[in-house]
């Protein structure tokens, strides 16, 4: 059977997202799982002109690896794996998988070591798609294991993630143009802001952005999206932050965290359920303790937490504050092999100041 | 569930037929619904100490890449598989599919273009095979479609497929190594001869094996195994020979081959069904029309053809003979972006002489 919503979809990836063309030497990364859309993007990449190209993974051989593998297979670094990085046009990632907690009971060193191991592979790919020589996309495939941790069946969670994508408009490429141009606007205010403050219950946390790029995130590079971005500057982010969902990192769930930051570093991080996971991944290297990234969720055909941080990061009236690595696009020069995007809820009651002046109220932007 | 049957064929494989080395690049290969099977492959390599690239792909992709495809996509090599033709240590290979037959209704002409854009990586491949510096293995799924073509249940197919892969026997690494024994002696014998004359009903062929060597096939390159086999010279080939097995291709099926050779060429070929697509392979290239392997299958746990070349050419008392690409190791020099084996069989009637005396007769060696 065939969802022809599926055909849709594939097309906004191939053109919208990727703005495939002939020639192009196209990845498609992700779980075996993800099948019916992954046919539908190998077919439309084809109709492109594009060489498609697929890297797939089986269920539980993300386990059976970490179960196995001896030190010098964790630090592996893989010739294939760079060499791909290093060479193709275009990478679509279609995240998939038949449950999301089967790393919980792996050691988080025994997965921070391996981390670790991709650090020059990740340098690679933030590299040259910030210099524009490699467009990539990342989405996800409805299935069960998304839909359970969501509190959803699956067929609520189908139409959920298809609104998100707007794939339920008539149009989805011209919906997405439309969020690009109104983001442009926040982007534009925030550009000429140099310090940023972000207040809500338990947090009052204040950054340097000057001299930063605000980014547009428009729902080419990830599928849903609605979000703007930057990378603050590496040594002012000063306070306190409370994060009001859950953080999830490889498959963990860390609840209740609360970070203290002192010229930009992590000195305090309590958590009141997976506190040694989260002090084991604040440990994984130097840059994982300073934030790589500030952001404002702005989709609000997402309104419900589904403990998947490609939907949560862009709920509409949210912020997160990301651990780890930066976005070169913007500025920020934090390295890591962590990046670890933590949401907290602006809804009720969350307020931003640029410069001073209040610019966003209850989840929502008041620009004049 | 998890068969346990599928970790033992893992070990042969990674143990024994690669031989994998710590810290040796292992690509694995296979379609996704060979999930057991490489699951087991991929915990095996890791136990060995090797470095695994798992390559999985989706069976019914070839289908839509042939639908689709434009020419500049036929013509297409991949440098992410040139690079990984140079680089990867050891490959296993594991086949399997949904439908046999999704190819059936693909313009042959796509697919020889296609073959002709991969002779080069096939070349490199064989290249780096002879030099020793990789190892290959290819196996088999047990999965429907095969049972189907088979004519037998999933379980029964299953227990073929294992059989054969002596993967029901306590120490199988051993059974293959006594086999590798056996078949040694044979190979020391034949490498003697000079000429090579088969004869069985509607055929009588010729063919010089001078100076060229007899293989081995002990279950390292191919699992299931169970055959010795050589290069012919290749402008030797002289007479006729009718087959008595279908040949497959790529989901294709031709009855009833027959083919007549002059100085080692096929110079007439004709078919009962699929004689179109018999012509199209051999105009592929030059060296299609010529022989690049001669065999003796020695597997006599597989007693039936069950459309598999992989079994079929090791069905214990059968010859079969590859058009195109000859493997170096046997001395063989024929360039070709094919490699077709077609199966004989001799069990019933069937004799070989080696320079004159009868060496097998009706399936078995009469050394």
């Amino acid at each position: 059977m065939r969802d022809t919503r599926l055909e849709k979809f594939a097309k906004v990836l191939v053109h919208y997202c990727l703005g495939a063309e002939k020639g192009d030497a196209m990845l498609i990364r992700g779980e075996s799982i993800a099948a019916p859309l992954i046919h539908e993007v190998y077919a439309e990449a084809l109709r492109a002109g594009a060489h498609p190209m697929l890297r797939l993974a089986l269920p539980g051989m993300s386990e059976t690896f970490y179960n196995t593998a001896k030190k010098h297979q964790l630090t592996y670094q893989s010739p294939f794996a760079q060499y791909e990085i290093e060479n193709i046009d275009k990478l679509m990632s279609i995240r998939a998988t038949e449950n999301t907690k089967d790393l919980s009971n792996i050691d988080p060193k025994t997965q921070a070591v391996a981390r670790k191991s991709q650090t020059k592979w990740m340098q690679t790919f933030r590299d040259r798609s910030a210099a524009g020589d490699l467009r990539w996309s990342l989405t996800q495939f409805p299935c069960s294991a998304y839909a359970q941790n969501a509190e959803m069946s699956m067929s609520d969670y189908e139409d959920f993630v298809f609104r998100a994508c707007m794939l339920h408009r008539k149009d989805p490429v011209a919906a997405w143009r439309s969020v690009h141009r109104k983001q442009a606007k926040f982007c534009k205010r925030l550009n000429q802001a140099k310090k940023l403050r972000i207040v809500r219950e338990g947090t009052d946390v204040s950054m340097s952005i000057a001299g930063r790029t605000w980014i547009n995130s428009d729902g080419r590079t990830n599928m849903p999206s609605g979000e703007v971005f930057t990378g603050p500057v590496e040594d002012s982010v000063e306070g306190k932050i409370r994060y009001s969902f859950p953080a999830i990192w490889g498959g963990r769930e860390v609840h209740g965290i609360e970070l203290t930051f002192k010229k930009g570093k992590v000195v305090k991080a309590t958590a009141e359920k997976g506190e040694d996971f989260l002090h084991a991944t604040l440990d994984t290297d130097e840059g994982a303790r300073f934030v790589g990234e500030v952001a404002v969720g702005t989709n609000y055909n997402i309104q419900k937490f589904t403990k998947n941080i490609l939907f949560d990061e862009k709920i509409g009236g949210t912020v997160h504050i990301a651990v780890g690595a930066s976005y070169p696009q913007t500025g920020g020069k934090n390295s890591s092999s962590v990046h670890w995007d933590m949401i907290t809820d602006m809804r009720h009651g969350g307020r931003i100041y640029a410069d001073g002046k209040l610019i966003y109220k209850d989840g929502q932007f008041i620009l004049s | 569930m998890r068969d346990e049957r599928y970790t033992k064929l893992a070990e042969v494989l990674v143990n024994y037929s690669v031989a994998i080395e710590r810290k040796q690049l292992v690509q694995i290969s296979g379609p996704t619904l060979a999930e057991p099977l490489m699951t087991e492959v991929y915990r095996a390599v890791l136990k060995a100490g090797g470095h695994p690239a798992t390559r999985p792909y989706f069976p019914g992709h070839s289908e839509i890449f042939y639908a689709l495809a434009k020419k500049h996509h036929l013509e297409y090599v991949s440098p992410l598989s040139k690079f990984e033709t140079e680089r990867v240590d050891r490959f296993i290979t594991i086949w399997g599919d949904e439908n046999t037959r999704a190819l059936s209704n693909v313009d042959p002409e796509k697919q020889k273009l296609r073959s002709r854009s991969n002779r080069e990586l096939f070349h490199r491949f064989l290249e780096r095979e002879s030099a020793g510096e990789i190892k290959w293995v290819g196996t088999q799924f047990p999965c429907n479609a095969s049972a189907q073509d088979a004519e037998m249940s999933l379980t029964e197919y299953e227990d073929f497929v294992l059989n054969a892969c002596l993967v029901n026997l306590k120490d199988p690494i051993a059974a293959w190594r006594k086999i590798h024994n056996k078949q040694k002696r044979i190979c020391n014998r034949l490498n003697k001869a000079k000429t090579i004359r088969v004869v069985a009903k509607d055929t009588d062929l010729k063919m010089k094996v001078t100076g060229r060597k007899w293989i081995n096939c002990d279950g390292q390159a191919n699992m299931p195994d169970g055959e010795i086999f050589t290069g012919p010279i290749e402008n030797s080939v002289e007479g006729k020979i009718a087959f008595s097995f279908p040949a497959c291709y790529s989901g294709r099926e031709v009855h009833g081959v027959r083919l007549t050779f002059k100085k080692g060429r096929v110079v007439k070929a004709t078919a009962d069904k699929g004689e179109d697509f018999l012509h199209a392979m051999l105009d592929t290239d030059d060296g299609a029309r010529r022989v690049g392997e001669f065999a003796i299958g020695t597997n006599y746990n597989v007693q039936k053809f069950t459309k598999n070349t992989l079994f079929d050419e090791k069905i214990g008392g059968t010859i079969h003979m590859a058009l195109g690409a000859s493997l170096p190791e046997s001395g063989g020099v024929n360039e070709s972006g094919i490699h077709w084996d077609i199966v004989n069989d001799l069990r019933e009637g069937g004799t070989i002489y080696a320079d004159g005396k009868i060496v097998h007769r009706d399936g078995k060696f009469k050394l």
